[in-house]
Protein backbone atom coordinates (compact mmCIF):
# COMPACT_ATOMS: atom_id res chain seq x y z
CA UNK A 1 0.00 0.00 0.00
CA UNK A 2 1.36 3.72 -0.80
CA UNK A 3 2.55 5.46 1.57
CA UNK A 4 -0.27 8.94 1.64
CA UNK A 5 -0.05 12.53 1.55
CA UNK A 6 -0.66 13.62 5.35
CA UNK A 7 -3.39 16.44 5.58
CA UNK A 8 -2.08 19.73 7.31
CA UNK A 9 -4.23 22.52 9.40
CA UNK A 10 -6.46 24.03 8.36
CA UNK A 11 -7.99 20.94 6.59
CA UNK A 12 -11.64 20.31 8.06
CA UNK A 13 -10.95 16.48 8.98
CA UNK A 14 -8.61 17.05 11.46
CA UNK A 15 -11.35 19.49 13.54
CA UNK A 16 -13.55 16.60 13.37
CA UNK A 17 -14.91 14.07 15.38
CA UNK A 18 -13.80 10.83 13.65
CA UNK A 19 -16.61 7.62 13.22
CA UNK A 20 -16.03 4.11 15.21
CA UNK A 21 -15.01 1.02 12.68
CA UNK A 22 -18.25 -0.83 12.50
CA UNK A 23 -16.44 -4.03 10.90
CA UNK A 24 -12.69 -4.88 10.33
CA UNK A 25 -12.56 -5.99 6.75
CA UNK A 26 -10.31 -5.76 3.76
CA UNK A 27 -11.08 -1.98 3.62
CA UNK A 28 -9.55 -1.27 7.08
CA UNK A 29 -7.13 -3.46 6.68
CA UNK A 30 -5.92 -1.69 3.79
CA UNK A 31 -6.35 1.41 5.67
CA UNK A 32 -3.96 0.03 8.36
CA UNK A 33 -1.09 -0.84 5.51
CA UNK A 34 -1.63 2.80 4.29
CA UNK A 35 -1.28 4.03 7.83
CA UNK A 36 1.59 2.26 8.70
CA UNK A 37 3.37 3.52 5.31
CA UNK A 38 2.72 7.05 5.72
CA UNK A 39 4.58 6.85 9.49
CA UNK A 40 7.43 4.95 7.95
CA UNK A 41 7.85 7.58 5.16
CA UNK A 42 7.42 10.65 7.79
CA UNK A 43 10.55 12.29 8.95
CA UNK A 44 10.99 10.75 12.33
CA UNK A 45 7.29 9.77 12.97
CA UNK A 46 5.89 7.40 15.29
CA UNK A 47 2.45 7.17 14.45
CA UNK A 48 0.11 8.53 12.14
CA UNK A 49 -4.32 8.66 13.06
CA UNK A 50 -6.57 8.08 9.85
CA UNK A 51 -8.20 11.41 9.63
CA UNK A 52 -4.47 12.99 8.97
CA UNK A 53 -4.52 10.82 5.77
CA UNK A 54 -8.08 12.08 5.32
CA UNK A 55 -10.32 9.09 6.69
CA UNK A 56 -12.48 10.15 9.44
CA UNK A 57 -12.80 6.84 11.39
CA UNK A 58 -11.12 5.82 14.72
CA UNK A 59 -7.92 4.12 13.66
CA UNK A 60 -4.20 4.45 14.43
CA UNK A 61 -0.93 3.26 14.19
CA UNK A 62 2.00 3.41 16.69
CA UNK A 63 5.66 2.34 16.91
CA UNK A 64 8.58 4.09 19.18
CA UNK A 65 10.47 1.11 18.89
CA UNK A 66 12.50 2.81 16.45
CA UNK A 67 13.22 6.38 18.58
CA UNK A 68 15.69 7.43 21.05
CA UNK A 69 13.13 7.67 23.48
CA UNK A 70 10.85 4.10 23.44
CA UNK A 71 13.28 2.18 22.07
CA UNK A 72 13.73 0.72 25.68
CA UNK A 73 10.19 0.15 26.44
CA UNK A 74 7.25 -0.45 23.73
CA UNK A 75 5.02 -2.66 22.31
CA UNK A 76 6.61 -2.49 18.81
CA UNK A 77 4.06 -1.63 16.23
CA UNK A 78 0.49 -1.12 17.12
CA UNK A 79 -2.26 -0.77 14.86
CA UNK A 80 -5.26 -0.01 16.79
CA UNK A 81 -8.78 0.42 15.96
CA UNK A 82 -11.57 2.48 18.03
CA UNK A 83 -9.02 2.54 20.60
CA UNK A 84 -10.08 4.23 24.08
CA UNK A 85 -7.89 4.97 26.97
CA UNK A 86 -9.95 3.61 29.80
CA UNK A 87 -7.28 4.09 33.28
CA UNK A 88 -4.54 6.94 33.00
CA UNK A 89 -2.19 8.29 35.86
CA UNK A 90 0.63 10.60 35.86
CA UNK A 91 1.30 13.87 34.32
CA UNK A 92 4.49 15.24 32.85
CA UNK A 93 5.41 17.50 30.00
CA UNK A 94 7.09 16.42 26.71
CA UNK A 95 7.56 19.21 23.72
CA UNK A 96 5.60 17.55 20.83
CA UNK A 97 5.51 18.70 17.12
CA UNK A 98 2.65 16.91 14.48
CA UNK A 99 2.89 16.22 10.87
CA UNK A 100 -0.11 18.26 10.17
CA UNK A 101 1.15 21.37 12.11
CA UNK A 102 4.20 21.65 10.57
CA UNK A 103 7.16 24.13 11.93
CA UNK A 104 5.39 24.33 15.27
CA UNK A 105 6.16 22.40 18.71
CA UNK A 106 4.61 22.69 22.24
CA UNK A 107 4.83 21.22 25.41
CA UNK A 108 2.14 19.27 26.32
CA UNK A 109 1.04 17.91 29.30
CA UNK A 110 0.57 13.91 29.29
CA UNK A 111 -0.83 11.21 31.51
CA UNK A 112 2.58 8.74 31.84
CA UNK A 113 0.64 5.66 32.32
CA UNK A 114 -2.45 4.70 30.40
CA UNK A 115 -4.57 1.31 29.94
CA UNK A 116 -6.02 1.39 26.27
CA UNK A 117 -8.86 -1.23 24.99
CA UNK A 118 -8.71 -1.56 20.81
CA UNK A 119 -9.39 -3.90 18.67
CA UNK A 120 -6.83 -5.38 16.62
CA UNK A 121 -6.00 -5.88 12.81
CA UNK A 122 -8.02 -9.35 13.07
CA UNK A 123 -11.07 -7.57 15.07
CA UNK A 124 -9.86 -8.95 18.33
CA UNK A 125 -10.74 -7.13 21.72
CA UNK A 126 -7.25 -5.91 23.12
CA UNK A 127 -6.19 -4.16 26.29
CA UNK A 128 -2.84 -3.01 26.84
CA UNK A 129 -0.90 -0.59 29.27
CA UNK A 130 1.90 1.94 27.94
CA UNK A 131 4.07 4.20 30.12
CA UNK A 132 6.41 7.04 29.32
CA UNK A 133 7.10 7.99 25.54
CA UNK A 134 4.62 5.09 24.17
CA UNK A 135 2.15 6.40 26.00
CA UNK A 136 2.45 10.09 24.83
CA UNK A 137 2.40 9.06 21.55
CA UNK A 138 -0.91 6.72 21.95
CA UNK A 139 -2.71 9.55 23.76
CA UNK A 140 -1.37 12.25 20.66
CA UNK A 141 -3.05 9.70 17.82
CA UNK A 142 -5.73 9.38 19.82
CA UNK A 143 -6.73 12.62 20.10
CA UNK A 144 -6.28 12.83 16.42
CA UNK A 145 -9.58 10.49 16.49
CA UNK A 146 -11.19 13.08 18.81
CA UNK A 147 -10.02 16.25 16.41
CA UNK A 148 -7.90 17.83 18.97
CA UNK A 149 -4.62 19.39 17.64
CA UNK A 150 -1.70 19.09 19.93
CA UNK A 151 -2.34 22.89 19.65
CA UNK A 152 -5.50 22.77 21.97
CA UNK A 153 -3.78 21.32 24.69
CA UNK A 154 -0.89 23.58 25.05
CA UNK A 155 -1.02 25.36 28.75
CA UNK A 156 0.99 28.34 28.70
CA UNK A 157 1.62 30.17 25.36
CA UNK A 158 4.59 32.34 26.73
CA UNK A 159 6.34 29.07 27.50
CA UNK A 160 4.36 26.62 25.56
CA UNK A 161 4.53 26.95 21.68
CA UNK A 162 8.07 27.35 20.32
CA UNK A 163 8.87 27.12 16.70
CA UNK A 164 10.14 23.94 15.52
CA UNK A 165 14.14 24.25 15.40
CA UNK A 166 14.60 20.21 14.23
CA UNK A 167 13.19 16.51 14.17
CA UNK A 168 14.74 13.70 15.55
CA UNK B 1 10.90 33.34 10.16
CA UNK B 2 8.83 31.13 7.60
CA UNK B 3 7.47 34.22 5.80
CA UNK B 4 11.06 35.12 4.27
CA UNK B 5 10.27 34.19 0.88
CA UNK B 6 7.11 36.25 0.38
CA UNK B 7 8.44 39.02 -2.18
CA UNK B 8 7.33 42.82 -2.09
CA UNK B 9 7.37 43.11 1.62
CA UNK B 10 9.50 45.56 3.79
CA UNK B 11 9.23 44.52 7.35
CA UNK B 12 9.98 46.44 10.79
CA UNK B 13 10.50 45.67 14.33
CA UNK B 14 8.50 47.53 16.60
CA UNK B 15 8.88 47.64 20.19
CA UNK B 16 6.51 48.92 22.64
CA UNK B 17 6.52 49.93 26.55
CA UNK B 18 3.96 51.23 28.39
CA UNK B 19 2.69 51.50 32.06
CA UNK B 20 0.23 48.93 32.71
CA UNK B 21 -3.11 49.78 31.45
CA UNK B 22 -6.03 47.56 30.47
CA UNK B 23 -5.81 48.31 26.34
CA UNK B 24 -2.88 48.55 25.14
CA UNK B 25 -2.62 45.95 22.86
CA UNK B 26 -5.97 46.57 21.29
CA UNK B 27 -4.37 50.43 21.09
CA UNK B 28 -1.47 49.22 19.17
CA UNK B 29 -2.48 46.58 16.87
CA UNK B 30 -5.72 49.11 15.94
CA UNK B 31 -3.12 51.48 14.46
CA UNK B 32 -1.36 48.41 12.74
CA UNK B 33 -4.78 47.39 11.27
CA UNK B 34 -5.67 50.78 10.34
CA UNK B 35 -2.55 50.79 8.50
CA UNK B 36 -2.99 47.74 6.73
CA UNK B 37 0.31 45.68 8.38
CA UNK B 38 0.08 42.13 9.10
CA UNK B 39 2.10 41.14 12.31
CA UNK B 40 4.36 38.18 11.43
CA UNK B 41 5.72 37.70 14.78
CA UNK B 42 5.47 38.83 18.47
CA UNK B 43 6.08 38.54 21.91
CA UNK B 44 4.43 40.86 24.68
CA UNK B 45 4.51 40.47 28.60
CA UNK B 46 4.07 42.36 31.71
CA UNK B 47 7.97 43.45 33.12
CA UNK B 48 7.82 44.99 36.24
CA UNK B 49 4.68 47.44 36.25
CA UNK B 50 5.23 47.92 32.53
CA UNK B 51 4.00 46.37 29.58
CA UNK B 52 6.47 45.31 26.75
CA UNK B 53 5.95 44.55 23.10
CA UNK B 54 8.10 43.31 20.76
CA UNK B 55 6.66 42.74 17.07
CA UNK B 56 7.67 42.01 13.59
CA UNK B 57 5.24 43.65 10.99
CA UNK B 58 5.29 43.54 7.57
CA UNK B 59 3.47 45.52 5.10
CA UNK B 60 3.44 45.52 1.22
CA UNK B 61 5.79 48.22 -0.86
CA UNK B 62 6.16 50.90 -1.23
CA UNK B 63 5.56 51.86 2.37
CA UNK B 64 7.81 54.08 4.95
CA UNK B 65 9.05 53.67 8.64
CA UNK B 66 7.77 57.14 8.77
CA UNK B 67 4.08 56.89 8.29
CA UNK B 68 3.89 53.90 10.57
CA UNK B 69 6.14 56.39 13.48
CA UNK B 70 3.64 59.38 12.90
CA UNK B 71 0.67 56.82 13.28
CA UNK B 72 2.01 55.80 16.15
CA UNK B 73 2.55 59.51 17.86
CA UNK B 74 -0.87 60.43 18.58
CA UNK B 75 -0.75 57.24 20.81
CA UNK B 76 2.02 58.43 22.30
CA UNK B 77 0.77 62.14 23.04
CA UNK B 78 -2.67 60.24 24.20
CA UNK B 79 -1.34 57.58 26.33
CA UNK B 80 2.23 58.36 27.02
CA UNK B 81 3.44 55.07 25.20
CA UNK B 82 7.12 54.26 24.24
CA UNK B 83 7.56 52.96 20.40
CA UNK B 84 10.63 52.58 18.61
CA UNK B 85 10.61 51.24 14.83
CA UNK B 86 13.36 49.72 13.16
CA UNK B 87 12.97 48.51 9.29
CA UNK B 88 14.24 44.59 9.14
CA UNK B 89 17.38 44.03 6.21
CA UNK B 90 16.44 41.16 4.33
CA UNK B 91 19.29 39.71 5.90
CA UNK B 92 17.37 40.02 9.08
CA UNK B 93 14.24 38.38 8.19
CA UNK B 94 15.44 35.35 6.82
CA UNK B 95 17.72 34.58 9.59
CA UNK B 96 20.08 30.90 9.51
CA UNK B 97 17.77 28.53 10.72
CA UNK B 98 19.61 26.64 14.04
CA UNK B 99 19.97 23.39 14.15
CA UNK B 100 21.66 21.62 16.82
CA UNK B 101 20.12 19.44 19.90
CA UNK B 102 17.44 22.20 22.29
CA UNK B 103 18.17 22.48 26.02
CA UNK B 104 17.00 24.53 28.69
CA UNK B 105 18.45 25.39 31.84
CA UNK B 106 16.74 26.83 34.73
CA UNK B 107 18.83 28.33 37.09
CA UNK B 108 17.98 29.52 40.28
CA UNK B 109 19.08 30.92 44.17
CA UNK B 110 19.90 33.74 46.47
CA UNK B 111 19.26 37.13 44.19
CA UNK B 112 23.11 38.58 43.51
CA UNK B 113 24.31 40.68 40.80
CA UNK B 114 25.66 38.78 38.07
CA UNK B 115 23.16 35.89 37.72
CA UNK B 116 22.68 36.44 34.19
CA UNK B 117 26.17 37.75 32.73
CA UNK B 118 27.93 34.76 34.03
CA UNK B 119 25.89 32.22 32.69
CA UNK B 120 25.17 33.39 29.60
CA UNK B 121 28.51 34.44 29.55
CA UNK B 122 29.96 30.67 29.51
CA UNK B 123 27.38 29.92 27.10
CA UNK B 124 28.62 32.63 24.68
CA UNK B 125 32.39 31.30 24.77
CA UNK B 126 31.08 27.67 23.67
CA UNK B 127 29.23 28.96 20.69
CA UNK B 128 25.48 28.40 22.58
CA UNK B 129 22.90 29.70 21.17
CA UNK B 130 20.20 31.34 23.38
CA UNK B 131 16.72 31.55 21.69
CA UNK B 132 14.59 32.59 24.85
CA UNK B 133 15.01 34.19 28.34
CA UNK B 134 13.05 35.18 31.41
CA UNK B 135 14.32 36.07 34.70
CA UNK B 136 11.94 36.78 37.84
CA UNK B 137 12.89 37.82 41.29
CA UNK B 138 10.35 35.64 43.66
CA UNK B 139 10.42 34.94 47.24
CA UNK B 140 10.20 37.46 50.00
CA UNK B 141 11.12 40.94 50.37
CA UNK B 142 13.94 39.62 53.28
CA UNK B 143 14.95 36.40 50.74
CA UNK B 144 14.74 37.37 47.26
CA UNK B 145 14.87 34.35 45.45
CA UNK B 146 16.15 34.99 41.06
CA UNK B 147 15.10 32.56 38.70
CA UNK B 148 16.77 32.44 35.38
CA UNK B 149 15.04 30.12 32.81
CA UNK B 150 16.59 30.14 29.26
CA UNK B 151 15.98 27.89 26.13
CA UNK B 152 19.47 27.26 24.15
CA UNK B 153 20.79 25.47 21.07
CA UNK B 154 23.89 23.72 21.02
CA UNK B 155 26.35 23.32 18.82
CA UNK B 156 27.80 20.16 17.27
CA UNK B 157 29.56 18.66 19.57
CA UNK B 158 28.29 20.28 22.62
CA UNK B 159 26.17 17.98 24.75
CA UNK B 160 23.87 18.68 27.50
CA UNK B 161 26.44 16.94 29.99
CA UNK B 162 28.93 19.31 28.71
CA UNK B 163 27.04 22.24 29.44
CA UNK B 164 26.05 21.19 33.03
CA UNK B 165 29.86 20.64 32.93
CA UNK B 166 30.64 23.91 32.14
CA UNK B 167 28.16 25.43 34.28
CA UNK B 168 29.33 23.39 37.61
CA UNK B 169 32.09 25.84 38.58
CA UNK B 170 29.21 28.96 38.71
CA UNK B 171 26.83 26.61 40.79
CA UNK B 172 29.45 26.43 43.48
CA UNK B 173 30.58 30.25 42.77
CA UNK B 174 27.42 31.49 42.88
CA UNK B 175 25.60 29.07 45.41
CA UNK B 176 22.71 28.50 42.68
CA UNK B 177 20.59 25.67 41.57
CA UNK B 178 21.74 25.14 37.61
CA UNK B 179 19.85 22.35 35.90
CA UNK B 180 20.26 21.55 32.33
CA UNK B 181 17.75 19.22 30.29
CA UNK B 182 17.22 18.08 26.55
CA UNK B 183 13.63 19.59 25.59
CA UNK B 184 14.64 18.81 21.77
CA UNK B 185 10.75 18.27 20.40
CA UNK B 186 9.10 14.85 19.77
CA UNK B 187 7.84 14.33 16.16
CA UNK B 188 4.52 12.78 16.29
Amino acid sequence: MPSQKILLYPHPILKKMARAVETVDDEIKGLLEDLIDTMREGPGSVGVAAPQIGVSLRVCVVDVSNSKLGKENNHGLLALINPEIVERDGEAFMREGCMSVPDYTGDVARSTRVVIRYLNEQGIACELEATGFEAVALQHEMDHLDGVLFLDRIASIKTGLFRRKSYR
Amino acid sequence: MTHCRKENLVHFAVTIISKDRPGIVADVTEVLFRLGCNIEDSSCTMLGGDFAMILIVSHEKPFTKAKLVDEFKELHERTGLVTYVRTLSEAEICPIKEEGELCLISVYGSDQPGIVYRVTRVLADHRVNIADLNTKLIGTVEEPVYVLMLEATLPDGVTIDTVSGLLENLRKELKVEITVRSITPVAL
